[in-house]
């Protein structure tokens, strides 16, 4: 069953597209990968799902119904999580207090279930609990990825939109972060990752799609993007599966 | 000696309602990135209410003063909708001159429907004051200081302490991510607006009966409060608060021991040796240019 699907989607900023109707689908319990190099529409693929770009035609569709034009409060209360670019955690808040206001968009949830929910999920990130205390501008980049990731999480998400997890990370980091992503997904939360890093997005998801210039170039099984030589040349590094 | 303790009680009294307006204009630029110009125009609103509730329509005194300080809160919403909503999206410096442009039709409406008479208000208490040791502590300025103290550990409890606290601290953060999260960004804004413009209107409930109650209110409350910020530190709530009773201590000191007519004078000369000597303030990071 299809989840989340973009349907001719074009995004606009200043002058130019910068996405040239997309067609992407992403059925529920699928890990999916956008790859592609800089300025290829990758981010803005996952701005627009989550309302933050307004300039769009075509439609995104989250369970068969469009959330096109609706805000992003009113999108992540349908389920739909975004881990944004560059991690974004509240540098004045504790590494508690962060994850906790991952739960915003869920009503009605006491403060005594959010806060077992918190614990719960400190526990199941390595450091994190230690860390429950500390301030967000102190934390590493791999550690402000757990959070980020963690935070996601707490939205108890349909879609989690993970955009650019390795990025700036120590190989050994990344390594963990993608374990942390296989586990996500292995746990049924269905999953679009936005990553440069073709190789260890495509270990871990189970279709690809590469956009050039804001157009889909190819999709595909990883085996399948691998065995392109084109894409694989211009794309992925021209590295080995 | 008794004289010096003296001044320092009435230089924190009068600081400490600085510091609530400085206060006020904190948290809107924490919350929204929006330095508020009106804020000065709040205490005078909140002044110009109890007159209204208290002296003209004779409503009991705590009744004004509540019923001021709830239409404070619904104007500072009405404020954030035509002053900052419709610019939100172009920067700072057209939110600046619009709260400016509001601060002066504010003043002016108040002129034209209230004329440029100069009104007194009663004071909370009948009783004149205490004797401690040497110092006299009018019950006037004794209330602003304990009002001022129950605001500020008021706000501490609902910023540390809440998880609307925490809303608002992310929202003022990163409105984006905030967004992202579910957090309902405006209405934090709104709420922010609305809680600034409530404790301005304090500010200027708590000295209308010390000082008469003009438009002239205003502009000299906005600018001390606007300066105790700096020398606080841009941005920064201990700062706010620190910054405002300093500067009501400079300008109490240097009146009495200096002169009079130049009174104002010491806070801005303060301010000047800030921005040239420190220039981050007490508690504030060092900037060049914000808002």
């Amino acid at each position: 069953m299809k989840l989340l699907e973009l349907q001719g989607l074009t995004a606009r900023y200043g002058a130019g597209d910068v996405l040239k109707g997309l067609d992407l689908h992403v059925d529920e319990g699928e890990c999916v990968a956008l790859l592609g190099s800089n300025g290829a529409g990758k981010s803005t693929t996952l701005r627009a799902i989550s309302g933050l770009v307004p300039n769009l035609a075509g439609d995104i569709r989250l369970a068969g119904k469009s959330i096109k034009g609706l805000k992003s409060e009113a999108i992540v209360r349908l389920g739909v999580s975004h881990v944004p670019e560059g991690r974004r955690v509240f540098p004045g808040l504790t590494v508690r207090e962060n994850i906790m206001l991952g739960a915003s968009n869920r009503k009605g949830l006491r403060r005594a279930q959010m806060n077992a929910e918190t614990d719960e999920m400190l526990g199941s990130f390595a450091d994190l609990g230690r860390l429950q205390h500390a301030l967000g501008w102190t934390l590493s980049g791999g550690q402000l990825q757990m959070v980020a990731v963690a935070r996601g999480l707490m939205a108890k998400p349909r879609v989690l939109l993970l955009d650019e997890p390795s990025l700036g990370l120590a190989p050994l980091i990344v390594q963990q972060v993608f374990r942390i992503v296989a586990d996500i997904r292995s746990r049924g939360t269905t999953v679009l990752l936005v990553e440069q890093n073709a190789h260890v997005a495509l270990s871990v998801a189970d279709r690809g799609y590469v956009l050039e210039t804001g157009r889909l170039l190819v999709t595909g099984k990883p085996e399948e993007l691998w065995s392109n030589p084109q894409v694989r040349a211009a794309y992925l590094g021209g590295l080995a599966a | 000696m008794g004289i010096l303790l003296q001044l320092l009680f009435t230089g924190l009294g009068i600081g400490a309602i600085y510091a609530l307006v400085a206060l006020g204009f904190v948290l809107l630029i924490r919350a929204a990135g929006v330095v508020n110009f009106g804020q000065g125009e709040f205490a005078m609103l909140g002044a110009y209410l109890l007159v209204i509730f208290f002296n003209l329509l004779a409503l009991p005194y705590w009744v004004a003063i509540l019923l001021s300080i709830a239409i404070m809160a619904a104007f500072g919403v009405v404020f954030a909708g035509a002053t900052y909503w419709p610019l939100r999206n172009r920067g700072g410096l057209p939110v600046i001159i619009s709260t400016i442009g509001a601060s002066i039709f504010l003043e002016n409406m108040v002129l034209v429907l209230y004329g440029p008479a100069a009104e007194q208000v009663d004071g909370l208490f009948d009783a004149p004051g205490i004797q401690v040791g040497p110092v006299f502590m009018d019950s006037q300025y004794l209330s602003i200081m304990v009002i001022a103290t129950l605001l500020v550990l008021l706000q501490y409890l609902i910023f540390e302490k809440t998880l609307l606290g925490k809303k608002l601290q992310a929202t003022s953060q990163d409105k984006e991510m905030a967004s992202l999260l579910g957090i309902p960004v405006a209405a934090m804004i709104l709420i922010t607006f609305a809680y600034s413009s409530a404790i301005g209107g304090i500010a200027g409930i708590l000295i209308a009966p010390i000082l008469f109650v003009s438009t002239g209110l205003a502009s000299i409350i906005a600018l001390k409060a606007f300066a105790a910020n700096i020398i606080g530190g841009y941005g920064s709530i201990p700062g706010a608060i620190l910054g405002g009773l300093a500067l009501g201590v400079v300008e109490t000191l240097g009146a009495a021991y200096i002169s009079v007519p130049y009174k104002d004078a010491f806070a801005f000369l303060m301010l000047l040796a800030f921005l040239l000597i420190r220039p981050q303030g007490l508690f504030g990071e060092k900037i060049s240019e914000k808002a």
